[in-house]
């Protein structure tokens, strides 16, 4: 049945391998994917542990939906200590590689130690083998999966894999599958890296029997009609993501110059119809493509059309890409973009914390705390195209002293930077804020400051809330599963209620990320796209657990706690500016000065902010510290953790 | 567990609602619904002045690609202009009670 897969306990050190079944008991309190992974993570990890020992157990799994009959049941999650914060480390990444494992008879990998060379994991029919990766060490991300392909035969094999950022353990270096689906958040590149593990393979013929296949075919129909009729996901299977960066820097929510302005003027040339322009000119009509099992269809492909790269063939961009290689760094040209990209795509890194880290760079060379001397003779200003590629490069190989600086990630750089850099910093516990600018979004600011793996807008990011939808519709998403009857206000400039819809969010994507599921398949940018409700129902036809929208919601704010717990033994505490929930000074000191007229002269309000983060404490049932109080853990069953269970 | 066959979800209910060939502003505090010609290239918010370009996803589907850049930054600059004479009047304030 879909639940039989087992987890495997792998010791890179010495080389025992053991796997288990799950006991349905832990899938009822934990599902699967990422819930389940931050159980392993708080039971299978010291506390204080140095995130690049063998001693960091890193985590890698699918959804409890994975390959099943469920729409874009695709993501792997990974987790891990971050290397970047200390912190909580967990990032996600769509492309077939989950679905592969699951058919290879594996939901949770739990990967310790270290091996002495560089090793893979050969994952294949209920087995598992370490072997030699001495051969690949050094190759990029596309390069290693073609080479272990051509090792074992088969084409039809699925790797999760890290490039060269990876293996000169990058802080920020991501884990990859196919040419652009990227585990890029907080690090897990690197954790691959420290345990000399390049790669893992999968490939699986093993079966996974549906409850109910019938109603889960007719269900899912249903579902399929939700995703593909809404206006954002045929907008995204037209132009890909880089809709939303279209969309944001529109009307003024978009970092350019690092964080001196809200909005990428007469960028023309990187807005999403001029990059779908290119995608089209350089790989015809038909250049969109998706993940596993989706219907959306959001990845573009594309060849370079010119520079140094011309010809190249890659995927994306996304959204991202846009900001941290067009906006953040100022640099407007498409093709900067597309390179930028491939390169990040290539070297294993995540795109958006080099664009963001670079551009960092570039402020400070330009308010003269960095020099000429410190970039090796490299003009390292705003709008230097050659310069950002080349640095990314540079970091990537932790090439000279400022690239191999910057390479260990935000906070420690500023240490050695010193000089008051820290103070332009745009980050949240460590890790760097996407391109958006929440100073004109109360909403999106608490999102990004509570973030449990740091700043971040796939953890609890009300994107809806940029609608201005009639307060009727906000509370028939925000009432379900759970009751809700407090404030919400359409205005996206309001305090209010936004505390309740940040908590909500979180606990959607935290149900999604169980699942399996992609978050463009919830309620994420659209109001009309299934979430609780739709899932109880999903996952009573694909697997036979029987589990109502709140078991499910209930499910999630476990899972949350947990993430929470760890990060408290990892000593977050409330207002720490570099391992708090908190924002950058420049949130509250500097206005925006660009965009809409409603925009200009937005700023967070200090004393408010403090009031959601109460509130939002409050609705976690954690106390004024962010501490999860012991009615709470009692509620949810995590009063006697670590409990140890799998 | 009972699994109901018939009703819609919330999400397909609010689906319902949805609108074709309309676009919100992009002026967060205006955000009015309103309706480009078919095939028009540029558009006019008739609630708040601001100025857009238009990209049509299909002929029937528009999006706002983008602010007319020019209007955008002098609405933009009067907006900030505005805003600090407002500034500069509240710090003189406290002086003339004196």
């Amino acid at each position: 049945m879909a639940l039989n897969k087992k987890i495997a306990y792998i010791d890179l050190s010495t080389g025992k391998i053991e796997t288990k079944p799950i006991p349905l008991e832990v899938r009822k309190r934990f599902l699967g994917g990422r819930g389940l992974d931050a159980y392993l993570l708080y039971n299978h990890t010291d506390k204080g542990v140095d995130p690049l020992s063998p001693k960091n157990t890193l985590l890698v799994s699918a959804g409890i939906l994975g390959a099943t009959l469920a729409s874009a049941t695709a993501r792997t999650h990974i987790m891990a200590k971050s290397p970047l914060t200390n912190l909580l480390g967990s990032s996600n990444m769509g492309g077939f590689f989950a679905p592969e494992l699951r058919w290879a008879g594996f939901d949770h990998l739990v990967i310790k130690g270290k091996a002495e060379k560089p090793v893979y994991l050969w994952i294949h029919n209920g087995e598992i083998e370490i072997r030699d990766a001495s051969n690949l060490w050094g190759k990029t991300t596309t390069e290693t999966q073609w080479a272990i392909r051509e090792e074992l035969n088969d084409d039809d094999v699925k790797c999760a894999v890290i490039g060269p950022a990876g293996e000169n353990l990058v802080t920020f270096a991501s884990v990859m599958t196919g040419i652009k689906d990227s585990a890029g958040r907080s690090g897990m590149g690197c954790i691959f890296g420290s345990k000399n593990l390049k790669a893992i393979a999968a490939r699986g013929t093993m079966d996974i029997k549906i409850a109910y296949p019938e109603d889960a075919l007719e269900y899912n129909r249903r579902f399929i009609t939700q995703i593909v009729s809404s206006k954002v996901n045929q907008t995204q299977g037209t132009l890909g993501t880089p809709f939303i960066w279209g969309a944001t820097n529109s009307w003024g929510g978009i970092r350019t110059r690092n964080f001196q302005y809200n909005q990428c003027e007469y960028a023309d040339d990187i807005e999403p119809e001029r990059i779908d322009e290119i995608c089209t000119e350089t790989m015809g009509p038909y250049h969109m493509a998706g993940c596993f099992g989706c219907q959306v269809h959001c990845r573009a492909q594309y060849k370079i059309p010119s520079g140094p790269y011309a010809g190249k063939y890659d995927e994306g961009p996304e959204y991202t890409s846009q900001g941290a290689f067009g906006g953040e760094p100022d640099c407007k040209s498409a093709v900067t973009v597309l390179t930028g990209n491939h390169l990040v795509d290539q070297y294993g890194v995540d795109n958006l914390e080099i664009g963001s880290i670079i551009s960092w760079a570039m402020e400070l060379y330009e308010e003269g705390i960095l020099t000429s001397k410190d970039t090796d003779g490299l003009d390292l200003k705003f709008g230097n195209d050659e310069a950002l590629l080349e640095m990314i490069r540079r970091i990537c190989f932790r090439d000279g002293w400022l690239a191999n600086t910057l390479a260990d990630g935000g906070i420690q750089a500023s240490e050695k930077i010193g000089k008051n850099s820290f103070g332009y910093l745009i980050h949240v516990k460590g890790m760097s804020n996407l391109h958006s600018d929440e100073r004109a979004t109360p909403a999106l600011a608490l999102g990004i400051a509570t973030g449990s793996r740091g700043s971040d807008h796939l953890r609890s990011r009300p994107a809806i809330d940029l609608y201005h939808l009639p307060e009727e519709v906000l509370r028939k998403v925000y009432s379900n599963p759970v009751a809700y009857d407090g404030p919400l206000s359409s205005e996206h400039t309001s305090y209010v209620g936004k505390a309740w819809q940040v908590f909500w969010q979180e606990l959607c994507y935290m149900g999604v990320d169980c699942l399996g599921i992609c978050k463009y398949h919830t309620t994420f940018l659209g109001a009309t796209l299934p979430n609780f409700e739709d899932w109880s129902k999903v996952l009573y036809y694909n697997t036979g657990l029987e589990m109502s929208p709140r078991d499910i919601w209930d499910v999630a704010d476990r899972c949350y706690n947990i993430e929470r717990l760890f990060n408290m033994r990892e000593g977050l505490t409330r207002d720490d500016p570099k391992k708090g929930d908190t924002l950058n000074h420049r949130y509250f000191d500097e206005p925006c000065r660009r965009g809409a007229p409603d925009v200009i002269g937005a700023k967070i309000d200090r004393k408010k902010f403090k009031k959601m983060i109460d509130e939002y404490y409050e609705h976690h049932g954690w106390d004024e510290n962010g501490v999860p109080t012991a009615e709470t853990l009692k509620r949810l069953g995590l009063d006697k953790e670590p409990s140890h269970l799998v | 567990m009972a699994v109901e066959r018939e009703g819609l979800s919330g999400a397909e209910t609010l689906a319902k609602t949805r609108t074709y060939g309309k676009f919100r502003c992009h002026n967060p505090s205006c955000m009015g619904r309103f309706q480009p010609e078919p095939g028009a290239k540029r558009v006019k918010c008739p609630a708040c002045g601001m100025e857009f370009r238009v990209h049509w996803i299909r002929p029937d589907f528009p999006r706002i690609r983008g602010p007319v850049w020019d209007v955008n930054r002098k609405i933009a600059q009067e907006a900030l202009a505005a805003l600090e004479a407002k500034k500069s009047a509240a710090k003189a304030a406290p002086k003339e009670e004196k």
